[in-house]
C-alpha cells in the first residue's frame, strides 16, 4: 500500500472511532466558539480603546487571528494528536507503528482525527469574511492562491514544530510542557502582531519558531502592509518555503527520534 | 498539615525528576510576562494618558497576571477527569481522608511548592527585567498575599466543580477550554475590568471570578486600598465560602450515585 | 528459523539522588546508571517449535522480543530471523512475523474487528481468497464471527484477545510471538487459545514463542521451554529434562492406620500433618520412596500413601530463585 492511500484508509478509519461519540461533539464546539470568541472581544476591547495596535485597526487584528485558525484548523483536524506523542511512548503504544511492514510516520499521523478543527475552520471562514468586508478588500486570483497557500503553509508549519518538539519525548520521557511553551508563543502570534514586540521576538518567531509566517508575514502581503518591514519584504512572501524547509528538518528530526527509541526503548 | 506538606513535597520530587520542565516552566512564564509588557507598551505609546494610571502600574499589573496564572492555576480539574476517566478515582474514595480536603490538600500543596520554587526567580526576572512594581507599602503586599490565597481557594473550587462534571461526562476538555477562557476573560487576568464596556463590567462584577485575579492584583498596584481593599477581601471570603459549600453539596451527589452504582 | 548468538541490550536510566540537596542537583545537571536489559543470550529456535519463553517480570523476555521485531537495536550480539536481521530490514522483517502483546490491544478500539483486519489485509497486502480462508479458519476455530462486527472496546477479555491472535495471523506469517496472550482471560478461552495455537504451530507450520505467567500454558502447550533471568537463559530444554534436573524433590503422603505423633525420616522432613495424614518431603537423590516408606511402614502401621510430582510452576521458581544446575546437582 503506497503511503497517501494508507494515509487515507487510516483517516477514514479514524472519522469512523470519532463518530462513536457524538455527544462530545456539540459541547467541543460550543466551547470552541466560546473561546475564540472571547478571545476576540478580549483583544477587541484593547484595541477599540487605544483606537489601533501599532497601526494595526481592529478588523486587520481579526484578519491576522483568522488566517493563523485556517492554517491551524488543518492542524487541529488531522494532526493535534501529535502533541500526545508522549503518551504512546509512556505507555508503551507506540510498539505498534514499527511492527508493521509500513512507515512508522504514516500510521501514527494517521492514528486519529479530532473534530474541534471544524469549529477552528468556521470560526476562520467567519473571521476571514469580516475581516474581507470591513476592510474593503478586493483581491485578484493572486492573492487568492497566495491565501490558500499561505493556510497550508500555516498547517504544515505547526505539524512539523509540534512534530519535533513532542520528539523530544524520545529522549526526555516527556514534551508536554515544551509543547505548551511553544503553543504560547504561538497563540502570542495568533493575538498580536508581531511588530508590537521588541528584536527578540521577533527573530524568535521568524528563525527558531517560525510561527510568524503562519499569519504575520502573508497577512502582510494579502493586506498590502509589505512596507512595514522595509527591506525585509521578501518575508512576505516567504510563508511556502518556509514551509517547506520545516519539512525536511521534520523528516530529519524524525528519523533521529526513531533512532533514539529503538536503542533506548522509549 | 501534616497532608499538605507530604503534597508539597511529593509536587517538589515531581518536578525534579522531570527537570526539564522546571526551566520550560520558567521560560514560559517568562515569555507570557514579556508578551503583555510589549501589549501595554506598544497602547501607551499611542495614548499615554489612557486612564489614570502609569505605565508601570498597568505593566505591574499585567506581569502580575501571568506570573499569578502560572501559581494559581493547580489543574485540579484536569486531575479529577483524569482519575475518573481511568477509574483509578475508586481508590482515591478508599483513602480514609474526605475527597474534598484531599484535593484541597494536594493543589495548595501543589501551589505552595511552585511559589516556594519558582516565586522569587519570577520575581527577581520580572522585577529587574520586566518592570514590575513593589506593592506601595508592606500593609499592601499583606493583604495582597492574603488575597491570592482567597483567590486560589475560588480558583480551586470552581476547577473542583468542574472536574467533578467528569463523572457525567468523562471528556471535559472541551468544557475546560471555554471555561479557560472566560475565566481569564472576566476575571481581569488580561485586561482590568475598569477597561471593559459598561455593560460587561457589570456582569464581571457580580461573578466571582475577578476574586481570582483582578482583586488581588488592584490590591498590589495601589487601586484598592484602605475599606475598599478590605471589602475586596470580605467579597473573596464570601465566595470562597459559597463555592466550598457548592462543591461539597455536587461532590455529595456525585459520591451518592457512585456508591449506589457500586463504583 | 531464528539464531540469536551473544545478544546483549543495555539501557540507562537516570540516577536518582537521595534528599532535599540532591533533588535540587538533578535541576541542573543528571547523572545516568547502564542497565543491562539483555545480557550475552544465545540460542537457536528451529521451523515449526513451540517455544515457552518464560521468566519472572524484568527478566529482559519482552525487550529479547522486540529486539527480535526489529522495534529494538542490540547493543551488541547478532540476530537472525529466517535469514533476515530484523533492526536493518525492519519492513520485510514485519511481514514474515505475526505478535499479540496481551496486555495491549494492535486493534483500532472504536471500530468494528472486521475493519482492523481489513486494514491489515491491505497493509501486508494478503490476496483476497487467502484472507477469505483465513477469515473462515477464524471463525471456526476462534468463534470470531460472533464479535467482528463489534467495536473493540465492547468485547470481553477473552473475545479481545482472539481477535488479537486473528489479527496476528491475517498474513500467515512464519513467526508468531505471543507475549502474555492469556492474561485475564477465563479457562474456557484459555482453552481454546491453547489448542488454536497449537493447531496453528502443527497445521501451518508456523513457529511460536510464547510467554506466560501460567505453567498450564506451557506444559500443555509447549514442546521446549526456555527459562531467562537477569538477562540470561537459566534453562533451555525440553518439560521432561527440566523435571528430572531440577524436580528432584518428592513429596511422600502417608495416611496411617490411627492417629500417630510427629516425627522426621531419615533423609526426609515432615512438612504437613493433618488428621491421620503426614506429608514427608525428600530429595530422590538422596533417598528412594521405597526407602522411605520401608522405614515408616517399620515404625507405625500405614493404610494407604501416596508419592507427588512437584508442579511445573514449583520447578521454575526454584530456577528463578538461582538454584542453578551445579546446586540441583548437589
Amino acid at each position: 500500500m503506497n503511503p497517501i492511500s494508507l494515509y487515507l484508509r487510516l483517516v477514514r478509519i479514524a472519522i469512523k472511532a470519532r463518530m462513536q461519540y457524538r455527544a462530545d461533539f456539540v459541547t467541543g464546539i460550543l466551547g470552541v466558539i466560546v473561546m475564540n470568541v472571547v478571545n476576540i472581544s478580549l483583544i477587541g476591547i484593547l484595541v477599540s480603546r487605544f483606537a489601533d495596535l501599532n497601526g494595526w485597526t481592529i478588523w486587520e487584528v481579526v484578519f491576522l487571528y483568522s488566517l493563523w485558525i485556517l492554517g491551524h484548523s488543518l492542524f487541529s483536524l488531522f494532526m493535534w494528536h501529535i502533541r500526545t506523542l508522549e503518551d504512546y511512548l509512556v505507555q508503551g503504544t507506540f510498539d505498534q507503528f514499527l511492527l508493521r511492514p509500513a512507515s512508522a510516520f504514516v500510521l501514527f499521523i494517521g492514528r486519529e482525527v479530532q473534530y474541534l478543527g471544524i469549529a477552528d475552520f468556521a470560526i476562520g471562514v467567519s473571521g476571514m469574511v469580516l475581516a474581507y468586508s470591513n476592510l474593503r478588500l478586493t483581491w485578484g486570483p493572486v492573492e487568492w492562491g497566495f491565501l490558500v497557500l499561505a493556510i497550508l503553509a500555516g498547517t504544515l508549519i505547526e505539524m512539523t514544530l509540534t512534530l519535533m518538539i513532542s520528539s523530544i519525548a524520545f529522549w526526555t520521557g516527556r514534551s508536554r510542557r515544551a509543547n505548551s511553551l511553544v503553543m504560547q508563543v504561538n497563540v502570542m502570534v495568533q493575538y498580536y502582531p508581531v511588530d508590537i514586540f521588541g528584536a527578540f521576538f521577533r527573530v524568535l518567531v521568524t528563525s527558531v519558531i517560525p510561527v510568524a509566517f503562519m499569519n504575520y508575514y502573508p497577512a502582510l502581503m494579502l493586506l498590502g502592509k509589505v512596507e512595514h518591514i522595509g527591506a525585509w519584504w521578501p518575508l512576505a512572501y516567504a510563508s511556502p518555503v518556509v514551509a517547506l524547509m520545516m519539512v525536511g528538518l521534520a523528516a530529519g528530526v524524525w528519523q533521529l527520534a526513531l533512532r533514539q527509541y529503538s536503542s533506548a526503548g522509549g | 498539615m501534616k497532608l499538605f506538606w507530604s503534597f508539597t513535597r511529593q509536587a517538589f520530587h515531581n518536578t525534579v525528576v522531570y527537570r526539564v520542565e522546571f526551566w520550560i516552566r520558567l521560560v514560559s512564564i517568562l515569555l507570557a510576562m514579556y508578551s503583555i509588557r510589549a501589549v501595554w507598551q506598544t497602547l501607551y505609546t499611542q495614548r499615554p494618558d489612557a486612564f489614570g494610571l502609569t505605565l508601570g502600574q498597568m505593566v505591574t499589573y499585567g506581569v502580575l497576571g501571568m506570573a499569578l496564572h502560572a501559581f494559581i492555576d493547580t489543574g485540579s480539574e484536569w486531575y479529577i477527569a483524569t482519575q475518573v476517566r481511568t477509574g483509578a478515582i475508586d481508590t482515591d474514595l478508599l483513602k480514609p481522608i474526605d475527597f474534598h480536603v484531599h484535593m484541597l490538600a494536594r493543589n495548595l500543596g501543589e501551589m505552595l511548592f511552585g511559589m516556594g520554587v519558582m516565586a522569587l526567580p519570577t520575581y527577581a526576572i520580572g522585577y529587574f527585567v520586566f518592570g514590575l512594581q513593589l506593592p506601595p507599602d508592606a500593609g499592601a503586599a499583606g493583604l495582597f498575599a492574603l488575597s491570592v490565597l482567597l483567590g486560589f481557594l475560588v480558583q480551586f473550587h470552581l476547577g473542583f466543580l468542574l472536574g467533578s462534571v467528569a463523572f457525567a461526562t468523562l471528556d471535559i476538555r472541551s468544557i475546560a477550554w471555554a471555561y479557560f477562557a472566560v475565566i481569564s476573560f472576566f476575571s481581569g487576568q488580561m485586561v482590568p475590568l475598569w477597561m471593559f464596556p459598561d455593560g460587561l463590567r457589570a456582569v464581571a462584577e457580580i461573578l466571582p471570578l475577578q476574586a481570582v485575579y483582578y482583586i488581588p492584583m488592584s490590591i498590589y498596584i495601589g487601586t484598592y486600598s484602605g475599606t475598599a481593599a478590605w471589602s475586596a477581601l470580605g467579597f473573596q471570603a464570601l465566595w470562597a465560602l459559597i463555592l466550598a459549600g457548592v462543591a461539597r453539596l455536587a461532590w455529595h451527589q456525585v459520591h451518592r450515585r457512585l456508591t449506589v452504582q457500586g463504583g | 528459523m531464528i539464531h540469536v548468538e551473544h545478544l546483549t541490550k543495555d539501557y540507562r536510566r537516570v540516577k536518582r539522588r537521595e534528599g532535599l540537596f540532591g533533588n535540587l542537583r538533578t535541576l541542573f545537571s543528571a547523572e545516568y546508571e547502564p542497565l543491562r536489559a539483555v545480557n550475552d543470550l544465545s540460542f537457536d529456535i528451529a521451523e515449526g517449535e513451540l517455544v515457552g519463553y518464560i521468566g519472572p517480570n524484568g527478566a529482559g523476555k519482552s525487550t529479547s522480543i522486540k529486539m527480535l521485531c526489529g522495534i529494538l537495536v542490540p547493543s551488541s550480539g547478532r540476530i537472525e530471523v529466517n535469514g533476515l536481521v530484523p533492526h536493518k530490514n525492519r519492513m520485510a522483517n514485519a511481514l514474515q512475523i505475526g505478535a499479540v502483546f496481551g496486555q495491549k490491544t494492535q486493534l483500532w478500539w472504536d471500530v468494528p474487528v472486521i475493519e482492523s483486519l481489513r486494514l491489515f489485509r491491505d497493509i501486508y497486502k494478503v490476496p483476497e481468497p487467502v484472507y477469505r480462508q483465513n477469515l473462515e479458519m477464524f471463525n471456526d476455530l476462534l468463534g470470531l464471527h460472533e464479535f467482528r462486527d463489534a467495536p473493540v472496546r465492547q468485547l470481553s477479555l477473552g473475545q479481545r484477545m482472539r481477535a488479537d491472535m486473528a489479527a496476528a495471523l491475517i498474513h500467515n506469517p512464519h513467526l508468531l510471538f505471543l507475549d502474555e496472550p492469556m492474561i485475564g482471560v477465563d479457562v474456557v478461552v484459555k482453552e481454546r487459545l491453547r489448542t488454536f495455537i497449537q493447531q496453528v504451530n502443527r497445521e501451518r507450520k508456523v513457529t511460536v514463542i510464547l510467554t506466560t505467567h501460567d505453567m498450564v500454558d506451557i506444559e500443555k502447550v509447549c514442546s521446549r521451554i526456555m527459562i531467562i533471568d537477569h538477562g540470561q537463559i537459566v534453562y533451555d530444554g525440553d518439560l521432561e529434562r527440566i523435571r528430572e534436573r531440577y524436580g528432584t524433590t518428592r513429596t511422600l503422603v502417608i495416611e496411617f492406620e490411627e492417629s500417630v505423633p510427629d516425627f522426621d525420616a531419615p533423609h526426609a522432613r515432615l512438612v504437613k500433618s493433618e488428621g491421620r495424614r503426614k506429608w514427608f518431603a525428600f530429595n530422590r537423590l538422596e533417598t528412594s520412596p521405597s526407602a522411605l516408606i520401608a522405614h515408616i511402614s517399620a515404625r507405625y502401621p500405614v493404610a494407604d500413601l501416596a508419592v507427588e510430582e512437584p508442579d511445573i510452576e514449583e520447578i521454575v521458581r526454584t530456577v528463578y530463585r538461582g538454584g542453578g544446575p551445579q546446586e540441583a546437582a548437589r
